[in-house]
């Protein structure tokens, strides 16, 4: 299986790094590919569970539903412990099936599965 | 003899142009290993399609328009998002006899339509993968 790391770094809602990632991410694990994403910075946000649909309102989907269909499909979805720390974020707010690396797992992560890179 | 397989680097560009350099880099990238020998293909997704408008008269900036074509002439695959497209009115992307309808005046010759299950092909054909402008 060909490997793909998406890197994002940006929050969902206020950009369209995140969903432009996932989708890709998705494309790559929909035909039988492994995809790890990973999300740094304000990236983590994207992980969160509990996310209204706010379709309705701003126009914009939850990135919860993309991150669970990723994991439905085989995907990894890792977050990193340092962003989630300085964000006040606990790993029981985080979406069922993401993993929780620190910095040294996700580099040695990227260098070891990251065959293609993109950063969103 | 048997004929050296060319290697194939995709890109992909993220920003939009002029407000930040990632599709100057891009570009001059692109030349530089189409002259190499690489077979090069591009994928603009978001705001990167911008890149693709005709008639762009940057005064001092790096002219993205005319590079893309220059590339576009030199043997390189332009792709762009088509659903990123039609959110930002370069195309309708609507069925006209069974087929999509990338028509356009605001495009620049030579750039190619697809969702993103074609880029996700590129990734798979590509031996080098570049990503600019997403972070």
């Amino acid at each position: 299986m060909a490997k793909l790391v998406v890197e994002i770094s940006h929050s969902p809602f206020g950009h369209e790094n995140a969903y432009s990632g996932l989708f890709a991410a998705m494309g790559w694990v929909s035909i039988g590919n492994q995809a790890t994403v990973v999300l740094r910075g304000d990236g983590v946000h994207v992980a969160r569970k509990g996310q209204m649909d706010p379709l309705k309102e701003i126009n914009l989907p939850p990135t919860e539903k993309q991150v669970t269909d990723i994991l439905g499909e085989g995907g990894r979805v890792v977050a990193d412990r340092h962003a989630l720390e300085t964000r006040g974020i606990e790993e029981d707010e985080l979406i069922n099936g993401v993993e929780v690396l620190d910095g040294d797992a996700i580099r040695r992560l990227i260098l070891e599965e990251g065959e293609r890179v993109l950063t969103f | 003899m048997v004929e050296e397989k060319k290697m194939t680097l995709a890109m992909m560009l993220f920003s939009a142009p002029f407000s930040s350099q990632y599709a100057d880099h891009m570009c001059r990238l692109a030349e530089k290993a189409l002259e190499r020998g690489y077979n090069v293909e591009i994928f603009l997704y978001g705001d990167a399609v911008h890149s693709q408008m005709n008639e762009q008269r940057p005064k001092t900036f790096f002219p993205v328009g005319d590079a893309l074509g220059g590339i576009i002439d030199k043997g390189a695959a332009v792709y762009s998002c088509e659903i990123c497209s039609i959110a930002r009115g370069y195309i309708k992307g609507e069925l006209k006899d069974g087929k999509k309808d990338y028509s356009s005046t605001k495009v620049i010759d030579g750039i190619r339509f697809c969702s993103i299950f074609g880029f996700v092909e590129m990734l798979g054909r590509a031996d080098r993968v570049l990503s600019f402008g997403g972070s």
